[in-house]
């Protein structure tokens, strides 16, 4: 339970008198944090409490609290994967880590009845203002639960749900629980099973038949605690030709000690439908974010991925399509910015499962500083496929002399007239373009911004306009001080 | 390991491995060396596939039982198969192995005796040149999974050959070793050091071949190649075992500052066939070129394990690895350019094409890159694929069958890599290896 | 004497019929022209004779001596005498044109017979003195970074080679400088003879100069809409294709 005590006036935001050169200016939007008073609070450490505390206090169905313990059991058993992955996992404290804080279990209908700190802190963020400009539906989660979670009634009255996992695991279990753990299965990985034991939060979307939801719908995940483990789940299912477009965003205040987000995103995109996914992940740079994302894209069904990783301590996510339907399509675009004290490992999972699929990846990052950025790729094509095709392309930026790039792609080809491509290429932006720039008179640091913008522009320009803008400043304020 | 005591006589055989050493007492050094061997031997794991160095091989049939030494063959085997070792005719020197015993010596031209060339057998070399070779054998290290292999390779360490080319010596004409086995079962494990000195030049083909297409046998090769400074070092290594045969073959290079080194490693035969080539820069301006090239057919798994370690800055490597698939073959490449923080002004490259010619077979690749310098220019591309309709067509639009017109494609896709083996006999062997391996599929 | 006929051809792609109802006899010794715009069908209706995989027959037939060629594979078609120029060659890394040509006339022998090396070579050679190809060409892979020139001149090198009773020439002047077509031209014509029938696609008059037609066909939207000797070519040249899409096409 929580020792701080609201008081009547609003609290001040805890500044962050850590100086941080690096992650810089960007991040003071999402750096600050409320003193809460958690109502629920499943205490530091993992074990088979917290993890019915948290089933109970979202009254689940006994088959899920199940589900969760199994879960759990896998959790424990399964090693860290660092016989591949970074030793920097070794760092993760699990003992350390809060499983669960709310305020509550069900979220408000309108930003008046959002409890005044935490409705302060999605102003500061704009989230209500993007809401009325351009989005069809929002869900704010602040720690554990959603705050906020509305759908315009247009939307609504094209039969289109959009709610919190809870809400949807008990109110439309008929809908959800059929494909709810069976894209990314609890044992996939040790991150998925720790999700599936203690998720709560993330957004539950079914889109019906035909239905094509013209704007985005956006979740806003917030960690305002420290020493906190957020495990949302997100479950989007577009039945036949519906389509629909998702956003989601994530800031954190940077404290000194870690802080985990271990999502599970399961997409289904039924026969002829079609899922875009935007991810703008900027989380401060003492976060873990260690995610499972994978699509199933049914016959003439079309999942893409577009995943932009900006913040974070570690991040390792690879968004994957799983190929089941003839002529289904796959795609991922990603851009990734690493900078001192940051490793971004991500990357893109194809899986080919019927003929004539089609997957495209595209994947540019860029190292900065002592930044780490690392591409890992699977392309799978078994043998009893035919015209099935595959596209990579990734790229490295590397900004200063000791900024590192990897790329450890896997590529697996069988079958009848299959084909696959795959290139890297790792560069630097060189002297002359600089020099050139500030002879025409920009700054260095304006100069190398414009330089880095170029190398990704051709990826940003895919998405919303609203998010391009708003990532191409990111970009910008996070290359500040990178030369010289 | 008590699995060991129940194996009859063979490479796993303590009591065999320990006489065989003990012939060696004289040379205190290799003795140590050899027992070291085994040791690490006994105490490595056997490779699994959830080993990294080892994705996509299939590593559960990996089996180092049932294979032994053979004795020396009978004078007539050996004359028959040193005269199928005449496919140089332009040779600097010879030197034939048959099942580990050296039965051809090589003879250099007194013009290279007096220049102070040395080509001879590893045994020879062992008594004669042991601080040459306490100096420079076996001293890099495993890094591309192999480490059991080797250590095995290093327990029975007694064939092959030493190589060097003193400083500022040219030699134009190849350095030629041919390595056959012949009893079924045998176990061989060929060994050869190349050290070349500062500007010094060797030209060197390795073969690898079997008395009989089917030949069962165990290989485990290893080369070593020094390149000195400003050095020029090429190497062509055919592995044309027979087709029962596992082989590993594992090669690690080091160039220094200006070296230039080129090989092209050429894969026809074994059941399964593991290469590991590691090549290290250790100096600025070096030069490296890597080529692979194979035709795998039947059931036949070829594993091909590359890194570039670029330790040194301003210096070259580029790798081309092309595979022709058929029937229910697998080849996996996997490659990795290294390029340590300060090793500023590298070029790096690094391709792999593969042709699925049947539906059955299976081309994994896996290109990465790890690069802690920014000045750098480095890319890595990889395409699997089929043969190109539109060039199909093309063909028989002329009139040429079907099967004949792939045929001409395949060979077509892998006559790039066959140009860089830079000697035009040596290129027609490879060419006839990989038409011979067509027309047997 | 020897005749192709094509006969009422319906070609499509997909599901698009490019080619609607074509018909038109080339004997040996005669030198039709088509002419027409850009997707018009011209390309198409080649390719399709040759047996191209991606062009389908829905209807017709085209007969070669009065037996039709549509049973039989790209490669019998081309054994039977039929030659393409294609308009775009293929680049083949890694096969000799010297490799390449041999593999295709030891493909026209019967079993067991093995082609004459020398004798090979010296027509080789001779043909390729005739259309200016360096002899170092030989050992140069298949257009492989060929200029657009030396592409086409590649193509005629070939035709004169294989000897087909009837040559489609696929847009050959397509791409060539004023020098290459005239090179192109006279390797052509040095090989007319009562023995080939010539097929010729083009979309200008400029070819005709060089190569003068003993018949001109227009094709218009998948059919031939107008024929006549070489002075149809010149008046298309003088009026434009707007006449014939004004005039000639029924409406």
């Amino acid at each position: 339970m929580s020792d701080v005590t609201a008081t009547e006036s609003l609290p001040a935001p805890i500044a962050d008198t850590v100086d941080n050169p690096v992650s810089g200016i960007d991040q003071t939007a999402g750096n600050f944090s409320y003193k809460m008073d958690y109502e629920f609070d499943a205490g530091t450490g993992l074990s088979e409490k917290t993890v019915r505390y948290i089933s109970s206090v979202k009254k689940e169905a006994p088959w899920i609290l199940e589900f969760r313990l199994n879960a759990l059991k896998q959790f424990l058993a399964k090693p860290m994967p660092t016989h591949w992955a970074t030793k920097d996992l070794e760092n993760i404290n699990f003992d350390k880590i809060r499983y669960y804080l709310s305020s509550g279990q069900k979220p408000k209908r309108t930003w008046e009845e959002v409890p005044d700190d935490i409705k302060k802190t999605f102003e500061r963020l704009g989230v209500p203002e993007h809401e009325r400009k351009f989005l069809a539906g929002v869900e704010a989660q602040f720690d554990s639960e959603a705050a906020y979670s509305n759908i315009k009634d247009i939307v609504s009255k094209q039969g289109v749900i959009f709610v919190n996992s809870t809400e949807g695991l008990r109110e439309h279990p008929e809908l959800f629980r059929k494909f709810f753990g069976k894209v990314i299965p609890t044992g996939d990985n040790k991150f998925s099973a720790l999700n599936s034991a203690v998720f709560s939060g993330g957004s539950f979307i079914y889109v019906p038949k035909g239905v094509k939801v013209a704007q985005p719908l956006q979740a806003y995940f917030r960690i305002n605690a420290e020493n906190f483990g957020q495990f949302e789940r997100t479950l989007i299912i577009a039945d036949e030709g519906a389509e629909v477009t998702y956003m989601e965003g994530c800031t954190a205040p940077k404290f000194s000690t870690s802080t985990l987000h271990s999502a599970v995103v399961e997409l289904v995109a039924l026969k002829g439908a079609k899922i875009q996914y935007i991810t703008v992940q900027n989380w401060s740079a003492n976060v873990f974010n260690l995610v499972t994302k994978r699509g199933v894209a049914e016959e003439d069904a079309e999942v893409r991925w577009i995943d932009c990783n900006i913040g974070s301590r570690l991040t390792m996510k690879y968004p994957g399509v799983v190929l089941r339907g003839k002529r289904a399509r796959g795609e991922v675009l990603s851009i990734a910015l690493a900078n001192d004290g940051q490793h971004q490992d991500t990357g893109a999972k194809m899986i080919h499962a019927a003929d004539d699929t089609t997957s495209n990846i595209i994947a540019k990052s860029i190292s900065v500083g002592e930044g780490r950025s690392t591409y890992r790729g699977l392309v799978h094509i078994p043998k009893t496929l035919a015209n099935c095709r595959n596209n990579t392309e990734c790229d490295a930026l590397l900004i200063n002399e000791h900024s590192r790039t990897d790329t450890y792609p896997a590529i697996s080809v069988r079958g009848r007239k299959n084909s696959v491509q795959h290139e890297a290429s790792v560069s630097k932006v060189s002297a002359e373009q600089i020099f050139y720039m500030m002879q025409r008179g920009l700054s260095e640091g304006e100069a190398m911004s414009l330089a880095v913008n170029g190398f990704v522009n051709d990826l940003v320009k895919e998405f919303p306009m609203e998010y391009s803008v708003e990532l191409k400043r990111l970009i910008e304020l996070q290359m500040e001080g990178s030369v010289g | 390991m008590s699995a060991v005591a129940s194996v009859p006589a063979g490479v796993l055989d303590v009591a065999l491995q320990s006489a065989e050493t003990a012939a060696f007492r004289a040379q205190d050094w290799f003795a140590v060396l050899r027992q070291q061997g085994w040791h690490a031997f006994q105490s490595l794991p056997m490779p699994t596939r959830d080993n990294e160095k080892w994705r996509f091989s299939d590593a559960r049939t990996l089996s180092l039982d049932g294979y032994a030494p053979a004795p020396a063959p009978t004078p007539a085997q050996a004359a028959d198969l040193i005269a199928r070792s005449r496919l140089i005719s332009d040779a600097a020197g010879l030197i034939v192995h048959v099942d580990g015993h050296c039965v051809l010596k090589p003879t250099l031209s007194a013009e290279l005796v007096a220049q102070g060339v040395v080509f001879e057998s590893l045994e020879d070399a062992v008594r004669a040149r042991p601080a040459l070779l306490q100096e420079h054998l076996l001293k890099h290290p495993v890094l591309l999974g192999g480490d059991k292999f080797a250590a095995l390779h290093r327990a029975w360490l007694r064939a092959g050959y030493v190589l060097h080319v003193p400083k500022g010596v040219e030699v134009k004409q190849p350095f030629v070793s041919v390595t056959w086995t012949l009893t079924d079962g045998v176990a061989v494990f060929p060994h050869a050091l190349i050290i070349a000195g500062e500007r010094a030049t060797a030209d060197i083909h390795d073969f690898h071949l079997s008395a009989k297409a089917d030949q069962r046998a165990l290989a485990i090769s290893a080369v070593d190649i020094h390149a000195g400074t400003g050095s020029q070092v090429r190497r062509l290594a055919v592995q044309a075992w027979g087709s029962a045969t596992q082989s590993f073959q594992i090669d690690n290079t080091c160039g220094g500052r200006d070296a230039v080194i080129s090989s092209v490693n050429a894969a026809v035969g074994s059941r399964r066939a593991r290469l590991e080539n590691t090549v290290r820069i250790d100096g600025p301006g070096a030069d490296v070129s890597l080529y692979g090239i194979s035709v795998a057919s039947g059931e036949q798994e070829f594993d091909q394990r590359t890194l570039q370690v670029h330790a040194a800055g301003h210096a070259k490597s580029d790798l081309l690895f092309k595979n022709a698939l058929l029937g229910k073959a697998r080849t996996i490449f996997s490659g990795l350019i290294k390029v340590a923080p300060d090793a500023q002004r590298t070029d790096a490259y690094q391709t792999n094409r593969n042709l699925l010619l049947s539906p059955d077979a299976e081309a994994d690749s896996l290109p990465g890159l790890e690069i802690e310098a920014n000045d750098v220019k480095c890319s890595h591309g990889a395409t699997t694929g089929q043969i190109d309709p539109a060039e199909l067509f093309y063909l028989r639009a002329r009139g040429i069958p079907l099967a004949v017109a792939q045929e001409l494609l395949a060979q077509g896709f892998l006559e790039e890599v066959l140009a860089k083996v830079g000697h035009e006999e040596a290129a027609a062997a490879v060419r006839e290896m990989l038409r011979l391996k067509f027309h047997q599929a | 004497m020897s005749q192709l006929e094509i006969k009422d051809l319906h070609v499509s792609i997909g599901e698009k019929p490019i080619v609607k109802g074509l018909t038109l006899t080339v004997r040996s010794g005669e030198v039709h022209a088509i002419m027409g715009p850009n997707g018009t069908g011209k390309s198409t209706l080649a390719k399709a004779v040759a047996g191209h995989p991606s062009y389908t027959i829905t209807s017709g037939d085209v007969l070669l001596d009065g037996k039709s060629v549509l049973p039989m594979q790209p490669d019998e078609r081309a054994r039977a005498g039929l030659f393409l120029a294609f308009q775009y060659p293929s680049e083949i890394p890694g096969v000799s044109i010297a490799n390449f040509l041999r593999a295709a006339i030891q493909a026209r022998l019967g079993e067991g017979e093995e082609l004459d090396a020398t004798g090979y070579y010296k027509r080789l050679y001779s043909k390729m003195d005739l259309l200016q190809i360096d002899r170092k060409f030989t050992s140069r892979a298949i257009n492989d970074g060929f200029s657009g020139g030396e592409k086409k001149r590649c193509e005629i090198l070939q035709m004169a080679m294989l000897e087909p009773k009837f040559a489609l020439m696929d847009e050959t002047d397509s791409g060539l400088d004023i020098d290459a077509l005239r090179i192109v031209a006279d390797g052509v014509n040095a090989l007319r003879s009562t023995n080939l029938g010539v097929l010729m696609i083009t979309h200008y008059q400029r070819l005709l100069g060089y190569i003068v037609p003993d018949h001109v066909h227009v094709m218009w939207d998948g059919r031939i809409v107008k024929s006549g000797d070489k002075s149809l070519a010149l008046e298309l040249e003088a009026k434009g294709y707007d006449w014939v899409k004004n005039e000639l096409v029924p409406a």
